[in-house]
């Protein structure tokens, strides 16, 4: 027990540390970069690797061949030279002279400790290590030097009481390699480049299906809940395809079950509260014949009837909303006019309205019912909240810099404002705490901004709540809506 | 007599309360829990005004509504759930007046049914007879005729073609027919007026897919025309 207790965190930490490593990785570095570098990156080294092969093959294989002929060459001099100094004397100059005979020339002599040369080869050219080998060991031996600027086989042959030292030319040689490695490193290029494009090409098709059930995750988080993915011949993809769809269904069954059941909620409520309000207009009608505290009884049951009718609405609006099922029925509005019409059928129809000059000719395009719902919602809101003195005004937006493309409806009122980190909260659904305290819930309105909020959006429009301009106490709700100045 | 009221709708305690609610107003009031108990009382009493849920079990609201309107030119006020599904549309395509939306309060049945009880009078025009082309409208005798045949329109249909005909050529919008024929203030559900006049035109036209009399003014409203 103990045991399994004290080993348990340690998958989890383990789980963790594999997770973090993982996701720190992808982080840096893309799925389709990685597939990219990994493509290039092979492609590159085995290029490099092909031409340095194809190189240092080529280069031996020349080169063997000079060295043999040169090698072979030079052992027919040195007998001429062997023969000439066996007769000659105090030097070697027998010995060129005999070589020169045989148009060999670049040749340079040791004989009895000097060095005689012909041509441009002398015996500063020869490196020491092999003069040493040759003279002091007289053992054949060759090297590969620079002999007056120009690459070399000097071979070097002991002779007796001598050496003969030649230089073979091989600038030809070192000429061919370096045009082999000027057209393998083209090579390396274009098949790195191809590497590239070939890394790039994969890249994206390894991606394409990512981008697929990207996208198609895009537009069911927007809303879109039937959206699916292709079903691929590719079994690995076929997996993903198939999960995603899966995920997909399930997503649109759980949200549709979640809007119907709402929806059927506040269907099944209806009618009880359809019953209950006819019979409350019929005691009403009756109602001086009551005693008094019926009557207040009555006045009770009827106010709340009506709130909770209002809430009932309110909770088939917003499930119609999440269902995605509000169609706005859209059409030209002129914005003072509307709002005049709004106000007058709201909770406080003798609110006063203030126009500008061009709000009075601006026009909007909208549900004219919705949005009479959205601006009565913000006259119920500071009935409740804000001291029953509202004041609406009506102006095109002063975004600074920006051509009129908007139109302002504020309602001002004079209650205690809302502090600016509730700004935000005041828009959710039955916002709790402190502001549900204050700013909902006692008039069943805890859903009635945030139906503003749901119906501006839908009217490509946006809500916000602020300071009154006259610094004042109070709280100022401000609907941005697009809306044009017409010539009127 | 007293104006008598027809209330189709199947659940029994909004019924009950309803009738309560508009026997208030002093109206006679007549219950159906179906169509088919409907289409019998309908027979029976012959109602001012019939109003129609369109869930009902058997028989739908919509159906009603149709075999109603095949003998009768009666109001009818259909009671929907929502309004903005094609419900309302249809209902009104299946020949209602006008519409409301459950829950509703007492009171506002109670201004629609007044509303179409106006239309019911006849509107004095100041005419006995106006005619556009081949159609001829005489207000008092609530008769259209069209190539001298006589159409049979709803008291709306016909209220409509009236107000359009008062100011022949000019352009109604849907607001100021809204208000005329139907009561309604600023926000009046425009749909009303576009199904009217869908259904105008198919009894006035003789192509109603190519109007002549009633025309349509793309952004502004209606027009009536010879």
């Amino acid at each position: 027990m103990t045991e399994l207790l004290s080993e348990a965190p340690r998958v989890p930490r383990l789980q963790r540390w594999i997770a973090t490593a993982t996701s720190a990785r992808s982080a840096r570095l893309g799925l389709r970069t990685r597939v990219l570098l990994m493509f290039s990156f092979g492609a590159l080294l085995l290029a490099v690797f092909l031409a340095a092969a194809a190189y240092s093959f080529t280069r031996s294989s020349l080169l063997t061949q000079r060295d043999r002929t040169a090698t072979l060459e030079v052992a027919n001099h040195a007998v001429t030279v062997a023969a000439n100094l066996n007769g000659a004397p105090g030097d070697a100059t027998t010995a060129l002279i005999a070589l020169e005979n045989q148009n060999v020339s670049e040749t340079v002599v040791w004989y009895r400790g000097r060095f005689e040369n012909r041509g441009g080869f002398s015996s500063e050219d020869i490196p020491p290590a092999l003069r040493e080998r040759v003279i002091n060991d007289g053992v054949r031996a060759r090297m590969i030097t620079t002999v007056d600027g120009a690459p070399a086989i000097v071979v070097g042959y002991p002779v007796s009481n001598g050496a003969l030292f030649e230089a073979v030319d091989i600038s030809e040689v070192e000429d061919t390699l370096a045009s082999v490695g000027l057209s393998l490193f083209f090579g390396a290029l274009i098949t790195s480049m191809f590497g590239v494009v070939l890394g790039w090409f994969a890249a994206s098709r390894a991606v394409r299906p990512l981008a697929d059930a990207a996208q198609a995750a895009q537009l069911i988080a927007g809303g879109r809940l039937d959206t699916r993915l292709e079903p691929s011949d590719d079994p690995d993809l076929r997996t993903l395809a198939m999960s995603f769809n899966d995920m997909a269904s399930a997503l649109q069954a759980r949200v549709e079950r979640d809007a119907r059941f709402a929806s059927d909620v506040s269907h099944e409520l209806r009618s009880p509260l359809m019953t209950l309000a006819a019979s409350v207009e019929v005691m009403q009608a009756r109602r001086t014949e009551m005693p008094e505290r019926a009557q207040t009884a009555l006045d009770l049951l009827a106010s709340d009837v009506a709130r909770f009718q209002g809430l009932v609405e309110d909770l088939l609006e917003i499930s119609r909303f999440d269902a995605g099922a509000i169609r706005l029925n859209r059409e030209d509005l002129l914005v003072a006019e509307f709002v005049r019409a709004a106000v007058s059928v709201s909770s406080m129809p003798a609110t006063p309205v203030t126009v500008s000059d061009r709000g009075e000719r601006m026009v909007m395009i909208g549900d004219r019912r919705r949005l009479a719902r959205v601006v009565a919602n913000l006259i119920d809101n500071a009935r409740l909240h804000g001291g029953g003195d509202a004041h609406v005004y009506v102006g095109e937006a002063d975004n600074e810099g920006e051509p009129v493309g908007h139109v302002w409806i504020a309602v001002e009122d004079h209650g205690p404002g809302v502090p600016p980190e509730e700004r935000d909260l005041v828009f959710e659904r039955f916002a709790r705490g402190a502001v549900a305290g204050r700013r909902s819930t006692s008039d069943g309105a805890g859903l009635g901004l945030s139906l503003v909020d749901e119906h501006i959006r839908m009217h490509g429009g946006r809500v916000w709540v602020e300071e009154r301009r006259d610094a004042e106490p109070g709280a100022r709700f401000v609907l941005e809506l697009p809306a044009e100045e017409v010539g009127i | 007599m007293g104006t008598r009221i027809l209330a189709v709708e199947d659940d029994e305690r909004i019924r009950s309360a309803v009738k309560l609610a508009l026997e208030d107003e002093g109206w006679t009031v007549d219950e159906a829990g179906s169509g088919e108990e409907a289409i019998e009382s309908f027979a029976r009493t012959t109602p001012d005004v019939v109003l129609i849920d369109i869930m009902l079990p058997g028989i739908d609201g919509f159906e009603l509504c149709r075999t109603l309107r095949r003998t009768s030119d009666v109001p009818i006020v259909m009671v929907t759930a929502r309004n903005d599904t094609h419900d309302v549309v249809a209902g009104l395509e299946a020949g209602a007046d006008d519409y409301l939306t459950k829950p509703f309060a007492p009171k506002e049945l109670s201004a629609r049914i007044r509303a179409l009880l106006r239309r019911i009078r006849p509107i004095a025009t100041g005419h006995a007879k106006l005619v556009f082309g081949n159609l001829e409208i005489v207000p008092d005798e609530g008769k259209v005729l069209r190539d001298g045949q006589e159409l049979h329109l709803t008291k709306t249909e016909f209220r409509l073609l009236c107000e359009l005909a008062q100011n022949p050529g000019r352009v109604f919008s849907r607001e100021s027919l809204l208000d005329k024929v139907w009561g309604y203030d600023y926000f009046g559900d425009g749909r009303l007026v576009d199904v009217h006049v869908r259904r105008l035109r198919t009894k006035v036209e003789a192509d109603p897919a190519n109007p002549r009399h009633v025309v349509t003014v793309r952004g502004l409203g209606y027009r009536l025309q010879s």
